[in-house]
């Protein structure tokens, strides 16, 4: 007897990102197993990252270096500046890299952390004398040398320093690891006079001994994170005062260039994953649930990898947090829009791209430090080469694990990859060995202004909602948030939130478009073109059809492309399988 | 100058039988002129022995009159009396309290002198004695401020707070400027203590000087009332004695004028039986 053909379809596949801690069977398929230099873009659908835009032209004081820190200089006066080290070298400029390491001094390390500071910018290393920069001096100088220093000695050369409070902060010393040192109010070079001073934390650690690893400011707080411990004081304002208002044992901070301010919270890199202060706070000690749930046994592999060094940014306009491995050239990236259903943040994976550095300037630009230089998180090419996405599903059991599937054809609705060869790849029962198929994605039309026209509906204008298509032939090809394919109409929104205006879909059992407008979906042919507008190329949808083979209980379905210029990402991937016996 | 030598002037140089003779009973009443001119010169010498000779008057008044030693006994036994040196006649006055008295004194002018001694002492140690006494008694008070703050501190989480203004933090440094302070007072309490200590002390040394001469003083006191009755004795005394020589002078005045009388009476018989003899000898 014939079987019926089943579709399903996976809506916004892995736009829960990658989650390698659930069992594959019983996972959500909106979770990915592996989701290789993904983002989770604004829609909620798992698509290609940025690449990496190289602005240095002459990187000839790094050499064969990596950049290991970059910090743009900003003081009351407007000036800015690029600083970033390496090589063994303070350096400063995007597209030519000049050294500016003071002259008789020496350094064998690039762990400097940077930070601006009334007018002038400091750069901080255990062990080495703190330099400062200002626009009035031009010129990196040791802050020993800055008229007024005071208490300039190697006790305080810290390798965690913060600017907070009208003042700066320094840590974590080559034999002190208990000690925080306090600049005098807005002087950064005054560390024994006014109102400077210090506290040693050997007699508060909630566990009796700890080490200091980094220090942050957060709603009137100095967070003081230890390696198992984190310490609380509020009043750092006026610091001689300042008092302990909370301890947390068991969760401490791995590396001092995890530490993020998002603005409402603080994010770090604890032994057993991304925490955030504020749930810290709430939950107190031990990790109950982290912001790396989904990848915790992955993380905390990364994280005890002896030597590693970390680096983290935090980018409200890409809304996502990167911690890199850079030894292990791993980087992670969370999605910082919302939380899973175990308060984890949505993740992906970049492995190999070799940034070691990163850097927000103050227009909201994302500097990215490499071999390479300074580059820009920008553009779909990384230094000019393509790279690598990659898709692949959980295991897939389309409801009854116990029968058996016959993968008949996949048609997935991609988004962009212009000109892309797309490989999809399938396989059954937990195999490793995969079925491929390659799609060419079509090269996406340079449209010419006035040469293609497009019909402009009042109700969707009136949203701001903009739609392509021929109007020749009357079709629209995408309304703005295109949902997918189905037989009968979604109830849920893009992303897996709810329906908003302009969303729309196509009805394959009606054949008929529609738009969601004033909380219902209307059949886009009722509405009356108000004019015929005019656009340049939008964004590419291919629905190619793949046919597959093959049978097993279980399926893995995954797609890789080279990202080479354009953006990809994937809308939905409709399956069609012959649901066979019971096995 | 005797009649003889007067009649010799008149006669010359050994004639004065001669002259008398001549003067016929010019001798005799010469004579009774030489008698009543002796009689008063006898008169004189009696007048003399019976005012100022030996026994006389003036002896006796003298004995009558002469210091009569007394002794007082105070009513707790205390004694003023007194001596004449037999030889010398030297007094020497004996004041004697009683031996409670005396004890009661030693021992008064001892601790006068413990107090002086005291009071004499350089004050810096005893100033040193009373800060440390006082600082024994702050000392627990601030021993436990001190775990206050440092439990408070450690509650805080500000143990290992050193700061360039205050040192520590300002509640560390506000209890070492209070307990410094308190230090500080207690010094200053203790020096000016360690003063009016010394002045205390040296006011119950005067204190004690006074009262250990208290029993001598009382002593003298009680002399005056003896005083005053020896005095009234001799003012007696001194009347009786002046009454007696009144009476004694007048009884002698009586007979000192009867016999200048007789003798007035002789030397003018003598006189005239004389002018009448020897009238005729130069008349």
């Amino acid at each position: 007897m014939a079987q019926e053909i089943k579709s399903i379809t996976l809506v916004a596949p892995a736009f829960k990102g990658i989650n390698t801690e659930d069992s594959p069977l019983a996972q959500d398929p909106s979770f990915a197993e592996s989701a290789d230099n993904a983002i989770i873009d604004k829609r909620g659908r798992i698509a290609a990252r940025k690449g990496l835009s190289v602005l240095t032209t002459d990187k000839t004081e790094l050499g064969t270096g990596n950049l290991r820190a970059i910090k743009e200089f900003r003081d009351n006066l407007g000036n800015t500046k690029i600083f970033s080290v390496g090589n063994n070298k303070i350096l400063s400029g995007t597209t030519v890299l000049a050294d500016e390491t003071p002259g008789s001094y020496t350094i064998t390390s690039d762990n400097w952390k940077i930070v601006n500071f009334n007018d002038n910018v400091y750069f901080f290393q255990r062990g080495y004398e703190p330099l400062v920069y200002n626009n009035t001096g031009g010129a990196v100088v040791k802050l020993s040398t800055v008229a007024g220093a005071a208490g300039v000695v190697a006790a305080m050369y810290g390798n965690e320093v913060l600017a907070a409070y009208g003042r700066l902060w320094t840590a974590d010393f080559t034999t002190d690891k208990s000690t925080v040192y306090w600049s005098d109010l807005l002087i950064g070079h005054d560390w024994t006079g006014g109102t400077s001073g210090s506290i040693n934390l050997s007699k508060v650690w909630p566990d009796g001994f700890d080490e200091i690893v980094a220090l942050a400011a957060h709603n009137n707080l100095l967070i003081i994170f230890g390696k198992h411990s984190i310490v609380v004081y509020e009043g750092a304002d006026s610091p001689a005062t300042m008092r302990l208002v909370d301890t947390i044992a068991g969760v401490g901070c791995v590396d001092r260039d995890t530490v993020q301010y998002t603005g409402t919270d603080v994010l770090f890199l604890s032994q057993t994953g991304l925490r955030s202060f504020g749930r810290t706070v709430q939950e107190k000690s031990m990790p109950m649930s982290s912001l790396s749930g989904t990848i915790t046994t992955d993380i905390i592999r990364l994280i005890r990898e002896t030597g590693e060094i970390f680096r983290s940014v935090y980018h409200p306009e890409e809304s996502f947090y990167l911690i890199t491995f850079t030894n292990q050239a791993i980087t992670f990236c969370f999605d910082v829009r919302g939380t899973l259903e175990n308060g984890a943040y949505r993740v992906t994976r970049w492995p190999g791209t070799g940034f070691t550095c990163y850097g927000r300037k103050d227009n909201g630009d994302l500097l990215i430090g490499s071999r390479f230089g300074i580059g820009q998180y920008t553009g779909y090419k990384d230094n000019s080469l393509p790279y690598r996405f990659k898709y692949f599903s959980p295991e897939l059991t389309f409801g009854d694990a116990s029968k058996l599937k016959f993968l008949k054809r996949l048609r997935p609705t991609l988004v962009g990859g212009s000109g892309a060869d797309a490989i999809f790849t399938w396989s059954y029962d937990f195999g490793t060995l995969f079925s491929s198929a390659e799609v060419g994605i079509r090269s996406q039309g340079r449209s010419d202004f006035n040469l293609s026209e497009y019909p402009v509906y009042s109700e969707l204008s009136g949203y701001g909602i903009s739609s392509t298509g021929d109007v020749d032939i009357g079709e629209v090809v995408v309304v703005n948030k295109f949902l997918g394919d189905f037989t009968s109409a979604p109830t849920i929104g893009s992303g897996g939130g709810a329906l908003l205006e302009g969303d729309s879909y196509f009805d394959t059992a009606a054949d008929i478009f529609y738009v969601y407008i004033s909380s219902a979906f209307v059949d886009l042919d009722t509405l009356v073109p108000a004019s015929v507008g005019e656009f340049s190329d939008g964004e590419l949808v291919s629905r190619n059809a793949i046919n597959a083979n093959g049978s097993g209980s279980t399926i893995t379905i995954g797609l890789e492309a080279d990202i080479n210029g354009h953006e990809l990402s994937i809308q939905d991937i409709n399956v069609l399988a012959l649901i066979g016996k019971t096995l | 100058m005797d009649l003889k030598e007067i009649l010799e002037s008149i006669g010359g140089a050994g004639n004065a039988v001669n002259t008398a003779a001549a003067l016929g009973l010019g001798t005799a009443g010469l004579a009774l002129a030489e008698k009543g001119y002796s009689d008063l010169g006898d008169i004189g010498e009696r007048a003399y022995a019976g005012l100022a000779g030996e026994g006389g008057l003036a002896e006796q008044l003298s004995g009558m009159l002469e210091f009569q030693p007394y002794t007082v006994t105070s009513a707790t036994g205390g004694q003023f009396g007194m001596t004449q040196d037999p030889t010398t006649g030297q007094m020497t006055y004996q004041m004697a309290t009683s031996p409670e008295e005396q004890a009661l004194q030693q021992q008064t002018l001892a601790n006068a002198g413990m107090f002086f001694n005291q009071a004499a002492m350089p004050v810096d140690q005893r100033e040193q004695d009373i800060f440390q006494r006082m600082r024994t008694a702050m000392s627990p008070e601030e021993e436990r401020q001190r775990l206050e703050m440092e439990q408070r501190m450690a509650a805080q989480g500000r143990l290992g707070v050193r700061t360039a203004q205050f040192g520590g933090t300002p509640e560390q440094l506000a209890l070492a400027k209070a307990q410094e302070e308190a230090r500080n007072t207690a010094m200053l309490n203790a020096m000016q203590f360690a003063g009016q200590e010394q002045q205390r002390q040296a006011q119950l040394g005067t204190g004690m000087l006074s009262a250990g001469y208290v029993p001598q003083a009382q002593l003298l006191s009680a002399l005056q009332p003896g005083m005053t009755a020896a005095e009234r004795q001799r003012q007696s005394l001194s009347e009786q004695a002046g009454a007696y020589g009144q009476t004694y002078a007048s009884g002698l005045q009586g007979l000192l004028s009867s016999a200048l009388g007789q003798a007035n009476i002789a030397g003018g018989v003598g006189g005239n039986i004389t002018r009448a003899a020897l009238g005729g000898l130069f008349g």
